[in-house]
Formats: structure tokens, sequence, C-alpha cells
């Protein structure tokens, strides 16, 4: 997420697009992706860009209730208010976190910490009343829940979920080329070894060690890697790329993919900063071709 | 690249992805819906995949991580196959047990779903209720495949039916096939689907659109999302088979922003239909061209409109056009645009697959084939439910949803979203239709089938629809724009208790000039949800209007503290809870008397609605004790410290009115005379007053010096109370009436037991409940000894059963009862006392004979019931099981099903009508057929609380003094709304969170059994105080403090 409005990057989103009349609103979501809301120098530069009036973006983005036009927020606070968490009585939610937070429906905290937001049903009608805070559901929520699901929220904030508990785990990975492990000896993190291989992006050529732990982001690296780069690993010892014939779903970039001892792959998106993976067992080779 | 060349590839595929899938049976399935994955299925999936890794099972057991399958209220569930194994809610740690059990190949038994009448196990995913009477055709797809990859829909026959209608069919055949199948539109107004393609292909020489409406708004409805989630494939299938019918070579997706995993599955679905060739250019080798994009939605529920659709994949403002021309003529960029619904296009390979004479062997004549639906609100089993379309709403409502949440009654099911209706309980057996829905008011729409309970308030839910109509109303017409927000203006006023009765008819006026003079769909509908519900639920909005109640508790500004709107006579309950936290007592009893002349009584055998009621327990804890306060407060404090207040009328004491009947209604009414100036004659039939206090309650529940001093204590100057003096047999109203009485207050409760109507019910040994009672109560006379039997399942039931078992004679008592436990009506903590005492409990029986020996009963023949379809109650109705019939050897049949009001015949004095055993009355002013005359209590409703006696008594005071100086019996009703102020204690912190509630000591059961002591006794000073302090005090939002009250605390006045 960047503060900073940066023109390049707006015209680089529009003109991704094409300037394909249609995809005005495909444009504003991504801006707003980019920025957490629509910032007003950004709307002007989509306009001079694709050539509609700066109205009739304004228009655009005051009717579709997906648009702000105000910066949002750290954390998003949305309060289901479907009709089957409404019979569940969501407003006492709704009001509890509006006296909490000391904001109304569609305001922002003057602290910026929390943007408090209805949405009218997310189909998740068996947990009601839903709430959902920076993508967390949070169910059954009554009005007492309130403080506990903020600070919930706040905890949370920059903190790797590494804790004893049984979802975590150490994988161990070899190169599905030559299949040598890609395992290190020495180096360890939490006390697992990390995974070693090379990478090569922007004309720098280096090594590049993961963390083995399944879920866990961190890593380490001869030349720091800019948040946003699509990097190309390769196995140390074969030397062979270790793309995968996937697509990331979440930002297109090639995903990259391992062997697991024990079967299957784990597949990662090779962009930095991109969150996109899975631990595959399912051996498609095998079934499809 | 796998491209596929032809359909002999597609077919090649098909059978190698099957041999290889047959190898591997063994198989443990993931629900990955974002409704399972936002309740912990992720966290399952990442241990069973830790578990195969570490355990080296990659190769023996398949993972399968699938889409949504509907039974969102069981999440997070997996299935192990090939047992069909199904095990809801499940932890992480159970993970481990269920691969072990899967290598097995057994059950692991306490995780299996269990059927929540019978606690029996079921051991196959199919015996579960929920899924074996649906028709699964598009969900069951979902349980089968895995969304991100391809070879599951493929195996299951994917593109199949794409490679058949390229190859086979040509344009016109498929439009007539879809045309013979009866299908028609899933998204709401069920258009039929071949006729609007036939619109779209006979526009020739231009570039046509497919699009797919993924933009599901209906707040509650979320089978769209389930589809795209869980099975991409079909909808992408179905659209390239439009395409080719209607000559199109691109389609849209027009999906939901508040849809990421759905976008997700999709995307990951096109890119796998394009690299295998059955998307993009030649699909298949045929030469047939046809592409998919997907436009997400930017939030604005019109877009489901199709033409406001258009203009949102435009790029333009969502705002609708007149139509025609239609999308199918002039649609995107003014081209040819066929629009159908997810589920729709989801239908058309199966369609194609099956053929459409198969197809349309479901449904109705008129509609072929399955309808998704959202079944969710207050219901057991939340989740998507397919049915045949034509299915009755009671079957989905009950046999698969599961019926009401525990403990409330079903209401109504409101169907089709905003733009739909409610409809009532009493309507439940009306098939789910097109057309019978649209009938009585409401619409299929996308689906989405809310159910309501008692707890639900008809209005708030009119002006919930109508505040989100308002909201998402695009303004173009007028009278949408305006329209929605005046309905919403007097929905509000009606809310807040400012609503008049000539507004109903400006609803319905103006909610029919919104429909008829709106352009698109969303506003021609918008009055829907107010309609229906005036319609089916006209006396709520009275309630809220003329009563200024709304019985559901949920608009506040007629609610306030949910506990005192709950009391029929209004008690501030939260106020005494605050001064107990505060430790003033007097004022507390002073607060509890002002409402009630039997606190004492009522801190013993009031059914409590304030608890029921309490914000503590609706929302989750236990709710405060609040009669264990009364009693509490009602047990220390000396009732002298409260001086009632006396207002006499001038002239009040020359005039005389006659109360019949000394029960609590009859006494409270005299006390109310009496506190006017008038003077009062009480009537009472029996030896002694009291009525049913003293006849029908027990001692040990309410012993009889208690009763005794507060009855004495009603009978003051003004009253005089005449026992045994029967109406009928020692005077007539008639006489009443002539010698001097001005009016007349009939409260003789309800005496009379029903009869079971079976040969023999008058031999000895076999007695009505309340004569059994009587006996005791009032003559110390034991009628029971021996074995006894009781039959029914209310209050008296239980009373007459613990009665019996503490006579001497009696070997053994049991209650017969021809549901079970559950749906007994008698308080819960009765049951349980009863239980305790040694009472046995036979369930789900009913008496068909009575057997005697010299003409005195020996032996009583019962036949066992099985629980069969919903009654009007909402009760499952008891059937009997042909042979059951079976004898048990009785001395002693109490029958305990129900009383009724002894008539009040001519016998009596003309002029008093009966219904139902009971008098008729209007329940406002209590007001007979017969001037000067007025009933009340149980005798003009039927058997009821001791709390709703003191109100009619109440009332009937009011009334008759009102009648007295001729002025309108009606009083315009105000809502009981916290008014004084008490300042609350500072609540330091629990040392355990929730903080219990207090529970009154009991004696023992053994000990108790043997007399008619009080059973309950009294909390302790220490637990009075906490429990007080549990209260919300939702009393506060409603309250000021006064001014100046600071100081008043500083200098020590206020606080303790």
């Amino acid at each position: 997420m960047r503060t900073r409005l940066s023109p390049e990057d707006v015209i680089r989103i529009v003109d991704k697009f094409d300037g394909n009349q249609g995809a005005l609103i495909s444009v504003l979501e991504a801006i707003q992706a980019e920025y957490n809301y629509l910032p007003r120098e950004a709307l002007k530069i989509v306009a001079s860009r694709t050539g509609r009036s700066l109205v009739d973006i304004y228009g655009i983005t005051t009717f579709y209730s997906g648009f702000s036009l105000e910066p949002r927020g750290k954390h998003i606070v949305s309060v289901c208010t479907g009709t089957a968490c409404h019979v569940r009585r969501s407003v006492e939610v709704l009001e509890g976190f509006e006296r909490h937070l000391s904001v109304k429906a569609g305001e922002t905290t003057h602290d910026r910490e929390f943007s408090l937001s209805t949405v009218n049903c997310l189909g998740a009608c068996a947990l009601g009343p839903v709430v959902v805070v920076d993508g967390e559901y949070h169910r059954r929520v009554r009005e007492g829940d309130v403080a506990n699901v903020c600070e919930h929220a706040r905890q949370l904030e920059n903190c790797v979920e590494l804790t004893n508990d049984e979802r975590i785990f150490a994988v161990q990975v070899s190169c599905p080329h030559c299949n040598r492990s890609l395992m290190t000896d020495g180096r360890l993190l939490d006390g697992y070894p990390m995974v070693r291989v090379t990478a090569s992006f922007r004309r720098k050529h280096g090594w590049l060690m993961l963390s083995s732990l399944y879920g866990d982001y961190r890593i380490e690296s001869e030349y720091e890697i800019p948040p946003g780069t699509v990097v190309q690993l390769f196995c140390p010892s074969c030397h062979a790329e270790l793309k995968s014939t996937r697509i990331c779903a979440s930002c297109d970039a090639p995903m990259i993919s391992l062997l697991v001892k024990g079967g299957g792959t784990v597949q990662f998106c090779s962009r930095r900063g991109c969150k996109e993976h899975m631990l595959d067992l399912v051996n498609e080779d095998a079934t499809a071709v | 690249m796998p491209r596929l060349r032809s359909i002999k590839e597609l077919q090649g595929l098909q059978r190698r992805i099957r041999s290889r899938l047959d190898q591997r049976e063994t198989l443990i399935t993931v629900c990955a819906g974002t409704a399972c994955q936002a309740c912990g299925a992720n966290d399952v999936q990442r241990v069973i995949k830790r578990r195969l890794i570490e355990r080296d099972l990659v190769d023996r057991i398949r993972l399968r991580i699938t889409g949504c399958h509907g039974f969102c209220e069981m999440g997070p569930f997996v299935m192990t196959e090939p047992q069909s194994a199904f095990y809801p809610k499940i932890d992480t740690r159970d993970v481990p047990r269920i691969i072990d059990a899967l290598l097995a190949d057994e059950y692991v038994e306490d995780l299996l779903y269990r059927d929540p009448t019978t606690d029996a196990a079921c051991y196959r995913r199919d015996d579960i209720p929920f899924f074996a009477k649906q028709h699964r055709t598009l969900l069951g797809k979902n349980q089968r495949l895995d969304p991100i990859r391809l070879f599951g829909y493929v195996a299951q026959g994917g593109y199949e039916s794409l490679g058949r209608a390229l190859t086979e069919y040509t344009p016109e055949r498929i439009i007539d096939e879809i045309r013979r199948a009866g299908l028609r539109g899933r998204g709401g107004a069920g258009f039929p689907t071949a006729e609007k393609w036939e619109m779209a292909r006979r526009q020739v020489g231009v570039e046509k659109y497919i699009v797919c409406n993924a933009d599901e708004g209906d707040p509650g409805a979320y089978m769209d999302r389930s589809i795209l989630e869980g099975n991409p494939h079909s909808v992408i299938e179905g659209m390239a088979i439009g395409g080719l019918a209607i000559g199109a070579t691109s389609g849209f997706v027009f999906v939901r922003q508040e849809y990421p995993l759905a976008v997700k599955h999709l995307l990951i679905a096109l890119r796998l239909a394009r690299e295998y060739g059955l998307l993009g250019t030649n699909i298949l080798g045929t030469g047939f061209d046809f592409d998919i994009d997907i436009v997400k939605s930017a939030g604005a529920f019109v877009c489901g409109e199709e033409t406001a659709l258009i203009r949102c994949i435009e790029g333009t403002v969502g705002e609708p056009r007149q139509k025609p021309p239609f999308p199918t003529e002039r649609g995107i960029s003014g081209r040819p645009t066929c629009i159908n619904n997810v589920e729709t296009w989801a239908n058309i390979p199966e369609i194609i697959a099956v053929g459409a004479e198969e197809f349309a062997r479901i449904g109705t004549p008129t509609s072929g084939g399955t309808k998704v639906f959202s079944v969710v609100g207050k219901i057991r089993n939340t989740g998507l439910v397919e049915v045949s379309i034509g299915t009755s709403i009671k079957e989905v409502v009950y046999e698969i949803g599961g019926g009401p949440l525990d403990g409330s009654k079903i209401k109504a099911v409101q169907i089709g979203g905003p733009s739909g209706g409610c409809i009532p309980h009493g309507e439940f057996d009306l098939p789910l239709s097109y057309d019978s829905l649209e009938k009585a008011g409401a619409m299929m729409g996308s689906g989405g089938m809310i159910v309501m309970d008692d707890d639900t308030c008809m209005v708030d839910v009119a002006k919930y629809f109508m505040s989100f109509l308002k909201q998402e109303s695009c303004g173009k017409c007028f009278t949408c724009r305006k329209g929605t927000q005046r309905l919403w203006e007097i929905l509000d006023d009606i809310t807040r208790g400012r609503g008049r009765l000539e507004q109903l008819d400006l609803l319905e006026e103006l909610g029919g000039t919104v429909a008829d003079s709106s352009m698109c769909g969303l506003g021609r509908s918008a009055a829907n949800p107010v309609l229906s519900t005036l319609r089916y639920f006209r006396d709520e909005y009275e309630r809220h209007i003329v009563d200024k109640r709304c019985d559901a508790y949920v608009c506040k500004e007629l609610t306030g503290a949910a506990c005192q709107a709950a009391c029929p006579v209004g008690t501030e309950a939260w106020r005494y809870a605050a001064l107990i936290a505060r430790g003033e007592y007097e004022e507390a009893y002073r607060v509890i008397r002002e409402r009630n002349p039997f606190p004492s009584v009522c801190a013993r055998v009031c059914d409590h609605k304030c608890e029921q009621q309490c914000l503590l327990g609706t929302t989750g804890q236990q709710p405060v004790a609040l009669r264990a306060l009364k009693r509490f407060v009602t047990d220390r404090v000396d009732p002298s410290v409260y001086e009632p207040q006396r207002h006499s009328e001038p002239g009040a004491a020359d005039r005389r009115v006659a109360v019949v009947g000394a029960g609590p209604a009859g006494l409270t009414a005299a006390h109310g005379l009496s506190l006017k100036g008038y003077r009062t004659t009480v009537f009472e039939a029996e030896s002694r007053p009291g009525g049913m206090l003293i006849s029908g309650i027990p001692a040990y529940r309410l012993p009889r010096r208690v009763l005794q001093k507060e009855i004495d204590a009603l009978i003051d100057e003004n009253v005089t109370l005449r026992c045994g003096t029967g109406l009928g047999r020692d005077f007539t109203i008639d006489s009443l009436l002539e010698g001097g009485y001005e009016a007349v207050f009939l409260a003789l409760g309800a005496h009379s037991s029903r009869r079971m109507g079976i040969d023999g019910e008058d031999m000895a040994g076999v007695y009505p409940s309340i004569e059994f009672l009587k006996a005791w109560n009032l003559r110390d006379e034991s009628l029971a000894s021996g074995k006894v039997g009781v039959i029914g399942g209310g209050n008296t039931a239980v009373d007459a059963a613990r009665v019996a078992i503490r006579q001497t004679g009696v070997s053994e008592v049991t209650i017969f009862y021809r549901r079970t436990r559950q749906e007994m009506p008698a308080y819960e903590e009765e049951i349980e006392g009863a239980l305790e005492e040694g009472v046995k409990l036979e369930q789900l029986v009913t008496p068909v004979g009575l057997f005697g020996k010299k003409r005195r009963l020996a032996e009583v023949q019962f036949v066992a019931n099985e629980l069969g379809e919903v009654d009007a109650g909402g009760r499952r109705r008891p059937v009997p099981k042909p042979g059951s019939e079976h004898r048990v050897p009785l001395d002693t049949l109490i029958v305990a099903i129900g009383e009724q009001a002894a008539s009040v015949g001519p016998k009596a004095g003309a002029g008093i009508e009966m219904a139902g055993g009971a008098v008729v009355v209007d329940e406002r002013t209590l007001t007979t057929k017969r001037p000067a005359v007025f009933a009340g209590g149980d005798l003009a409703t039927g058997p009821n609380t001791v709390i709703a006696a003191i109100a009619a008594g109440w009332r009937a005071a009011e009334v008759i003094d009102r009648y007295l100086r001729g002025r309108d019996l009606y009083q315009p009703a105000e809502p009981r709304l916290p008014r004084a102020y008490v300042e609350p204690v500072a609540v330091e912190e629990e040392a355990q969170f929730p903080a219990p509630r207090a529970k009154a000591p009991t004696a023992p059961a053994a000990q108790r059994v043997h007399n008619f002591d009080e059973v309950e006794g009294t909390v302790t000073v220490e637990d009075a105080a906490r429990e007080a302090r549990r209260c919300l005090r939702c009393d506060l939002e409603f309250t000021e403090r006064p001014q100046g009250a600071d100081e008043l605390r500083q200098a020590g006045g206020g606080s303790r």
C-alpha cells in the first residue's frame, strides 16, 4: 500500500487498461487498491489520460459505494448489515463500533487507525452477525465483543504469526529438475534450515534464502529486492529456472514451484510482497497429462 | 501447452483422468467456500497437509479442496471416502483421528453429525436430512471437484456438452433444447431463457455479447458466489454454449467486488480453459471463437438490473434506461447482448448433458429444474439448499433447514430479497415456484430466503429493506427516489411510536405509486416488502401504532429496557436491580410493589418474561436472575415501607363495583378500584380467596402464609370479600346490576379441565387435574394412590405430578406426554425439579383406552407416537405408530391436557358471549357484549400467567373508573420507557467472565419429596449484589443524569 502519490504509477495503471473506455471502473479500482482511496490528483491524471471529464469521473466515484475519496484507516472494519445479519441484530453491533470508535459508519477515526463501514451481505450468513476486519472474519459478533475485535486488529499489525501452533510447520524442498535438496546446512531461522536458491532481477544476480516455515514470508538475500519486483529463481545445483506453469491469481507474475519432501509441491509468487502461495499435494501431471 | 484440438482429444483426456482417479479411492474432502474459510477451514486443510506430508501419506490419501457444499452452519467440515463420512464443525486437533480412521476404513464416532432430535449419529453423509431431502443437481457437483483445477470438472463430464453442442447441434437446436427443458431465468424475474436467446439470435450482422450477471446484490443470497467459487467451469461452459447459440464471440462475467474468492477462482478457470483450448480461438478445433472477460462491480445494487449493468460495463454511472429496446437488441455499446444469471448459465451444460426431457422431469410444468435457495436468518441449518422447483416452503424450512433455533417460533420467511416479500408461517404449504410466489406477493428473486421468528419485528424488516432501497435507488426516477425515502420515513415514524393508523393506507397508496411509475425492477418492486408485511402482518403495524408496543423488542423507542417492556404490568426490573446493586433495598421494594400488588407471589411463581428478554440473555450470556432478585428484596423488606397513593374521585365512595372471582385478576382490580375510592365487593365461589394461586399452585412453590399475607394487605376498608358465593349458584349478573352494583368485573379464571374424550373418563381413579389439585390445596384431601399417571406436558401436569409424589400412599408417579420433553410447555425448572424428585417421564405416548376393575381404574392403554409434520403452532405433530399399543397398570390417572373457562352461561346472566373456552372481550377495554360488564384474566384469555392476570386487573380498574366517570373507555397508549435515573455503581472487574448467573438454593430432592415446604430459597446478600451488577443497564440510554448529581455523590448522598 502506498501513501505518496506517484504520477508515473497512476499513468502506468491507466495505460495498462489500454485506454479502453469500459475499463474506467477497473482503472479506478486498481488505483484504489494501490492507495487505499482515490486521491484527487490521481483522478485528474485519469481524466487527462482517458479524455473523460473530471465531472464524469467524480460522478462514477460517488455512484459506486466501493470507492472512497477520503483516505481510509489502517484497519478497515466492515459490519455486515445483510438481512440475515440484520435479523440477528447486527444494528446493535454496528452501534457498538460507532460508540467504541467514536465515528459513524462510513467515517475514519481521527488518528487514521480505523475506518468503519457497512456492507450489504458477505454471504457468510451462517456466521451472522459477521464483522470483517482487514479481511479476517469475526463470527457471531455481539455488542460486547467490539473492543476485543478492534484490539485484535491492532495486535496483528506487523506481527508475523509464528507461534508454537500446529499450523506452522517446516517443509523440506528440492529442485523439481535435478531433485537435489535446496535446504541449507548451516543457516537456521527459528531453528529450521533455510531454503537457498539463486535469484536474478534487474540485472542483479545473487543468493536468496527463504524461510522453510510454510506461510512465512521472511527472506534474506544478497541484494535488497524492492517491493513489487518480479524475481527469477534458479536451482543452485543445476541452474534450471524454478518456474511453474502457473500464473499468480493475484498479480499475474509467474509462480515458483519446488518439490516437497513427502510429496507434492510448494508454489509461491515470484513477486516480492505478493503473498499468493499454495502447498499443492495434487500431482497434476499424474492425473491430467 | 496441453491444448485440446478436437472433441476426441477432450474425450481422451477425460478417459485418462478417470482411469487414474479410479485407482485412488481414499479421499479426504475439505469444504473451503468463503463461509467455511471464515470459520477455520484453511487451518484445517493446512493441518491435513502437514499430517499427510509428515506421515508420508501423500500417495495414499488424496486431498480434495472444494468450493461451497452449502451446509454452512456446520463449517468447517471434512468428508472422507469411501466411508462417505461427514465430520461437521471440526477442530484442527481432530485431524489426526480423522486421518487414522480413514486409513483404517473406519468412522470417528464422536465427530459424526448427530440428528438434533434423536441424537443418532449419521454415518453416511446422505443420511443427514439436510442433504437427503435436497435435489442437488448443481451444488452436488461442488463437492466432487477442486475449482482451481480443470481435471475434476472434466472427470465429471465437463465440457462434453460444449463439445456436443459444437459438433452435433445447430444453434436452433440448442435453443429448442433449452426451451423444452423449461428453463427460466434464475436471477429473479424468471423470464424464459430460450426466448431471450432466440431474440438475441435473430439479430444478424453485428457483434453480440454474452453476459453472466454475478452482481449478486440481494442481501442474504449467496448461491451465485458459491457456484462461481466452487464450479467456475460450469458457468464458462454454459456461456460458451450460449455464445454458440446466439452467435456471440465474447462474453463478460459481471461480478461483485465483495467476492474476492469467486473472482480468483474464475480467473484461474478462465486461464485454464484458454490453455486447454476450451476458450479463445478455434475451440476444440471446430473453428468456433469465444472468450470471456471479468468485470468487477464497484458496488451498486441497481447494477444487477440489466440495463444498468450494461452501463456499468461500459464504464459509466450505472443508471437503468427504458426498455424496449431490450438488451438482446441494443446492449453493450449498442450491440445485442444476452444477459443471464450465474445459476442459469450453470444449468445450461446440465440440460445439454442429460437432455431436455430428463431435465424437465424435475420441477413444475411451467418451469423445469431445480433452484438454489439460501436459507438464512433464524434457522437451525443456515446454508444453501437446492430443491426441485415447486417444493413447499415448509419442507425447505423444517425438513432441510431443521426448523427454528432453540426455543423460538418461526413467524415468516422473506423470499426474494429487497424486491421480494414476506410469506407468513400459515402459508408455508406454498410451493416455491415463480408463479405461486408472485401470487402470494413475494417473488423468487435470486432465491434468498430469510427466516424470521418471534424476535423479528416485521415493521423493522420492512424499514430495513426500505432503508436499503432508498440508499440503492439510483435516483433517475423521481417516484423511486422520493417514494422510497418517504416510505422509509413513514416506517421510521411507526417504529419510533409516532405512527398514525391512516399512515397504513398511505403506505399502500404510495407503494402502489412507486411500483407503477418507476422504470426499472428496483423501483417497480420496491414496495413489495412493505405491501407484503402489511398484507400478512397488519396487526403488528397496529400494535406499534395503537399500543406503542413492539412485541419482538426490536424497535428501541417502543421498547426502552426490554425487561420493563416485557412485563405485562411494566415493572421497572432494571430499576430494582440497580437499586439492589446500590444496597437500597427499601426503595427497590417500592419500585416492585408500585406496579404489582403480589410482589412475594410473583417473586416465586412468575414466568419472568423480563428474564426472557434480558439483553444479557439475548446477547449470548445468561440473563440477570431478576426473579431471584425480586425474591431477595421481598424476603427482607417489610411491606409497610410502601404506602400506596390514593386519589379518589369525588363521589366515588358512593359507587359500588362487583368483582367476581378472588384470584389475582379480581383482587388486583378490587385493589385498583379501592385506590380510586370505589367500594368493591369480591365474590368468591370457593371457601378461600386466591383463585388459581391457591387452588392450582402447590404450597411447595408458593407457601400459604406468603400468599395469605399479600391477599390480606389488599382487603382494605373499600373492599369486601365474600367467599363461598358462586356466580350462577348464589347470584347472577342481573342480580348484581339490579342490586346496586354499577359495574361488574368477571374474573372467574379457567378452572375447567379439558377432557380426553375416551370411554371411562368418569371412572373412579381418573381425575381432571384441577379437581385433583383443588382437593389437596383447598381441602387437604389426597385423591392419588398407588401407581399414578399424569397426562399432559404443561405446568398443571407437572404441578399435579409433584403434588402426587408428595402424597402418602403413592408409590410412583409418571408423566405421559405425547411429544418430547423439548416440546413440553411447562417451565424447564419445574420439569427439572419433578425429575429430581423421582417423577418419571414417558415421551411420545398418547392414552387411547381406560380399563377398570370393579369400576375403578386398573390399566391405561397407550399408543406410541413419532413426530411428524409441523403443525400451525410450529411444533412437530405427534403421529401414532400403528401396532404400538401397550397397556400400563395405573391406579390413578390425572388428566392435565389443558384448562378452559367454565361456561358463563344463561344461568349466570344473559348477554355474555363465549368462544373457544373463553369469554369474548375487547382486548383493549375488556368490555364484554353486555354493557357495564367487563371480563379479564384467564376467563378472557384462556389459561395464562399470574402476571397477565394482574395486568388484566389493573386494566379493569382503569377502564371501570373511566366507565363510571362517563369517559371514553379507550386510553391511548404510551411506550413504557425508563424515566427515573439511578446512578450506576462502579463495576469492578469480576474475577470470572462472563460472570455466572446467581442461583437460589433449593432443598435437597430426597428431603423435599416428603413435605410441602418451600423448595426454593433466597440468594445471599453478596450474590444479590453481584447479580444486580451484571445488569447491562439498558435504561441509561433513556434517562438523564439530573444536574447536581455529581455534588450529591461527592457528599456521599448518592452512594452506598
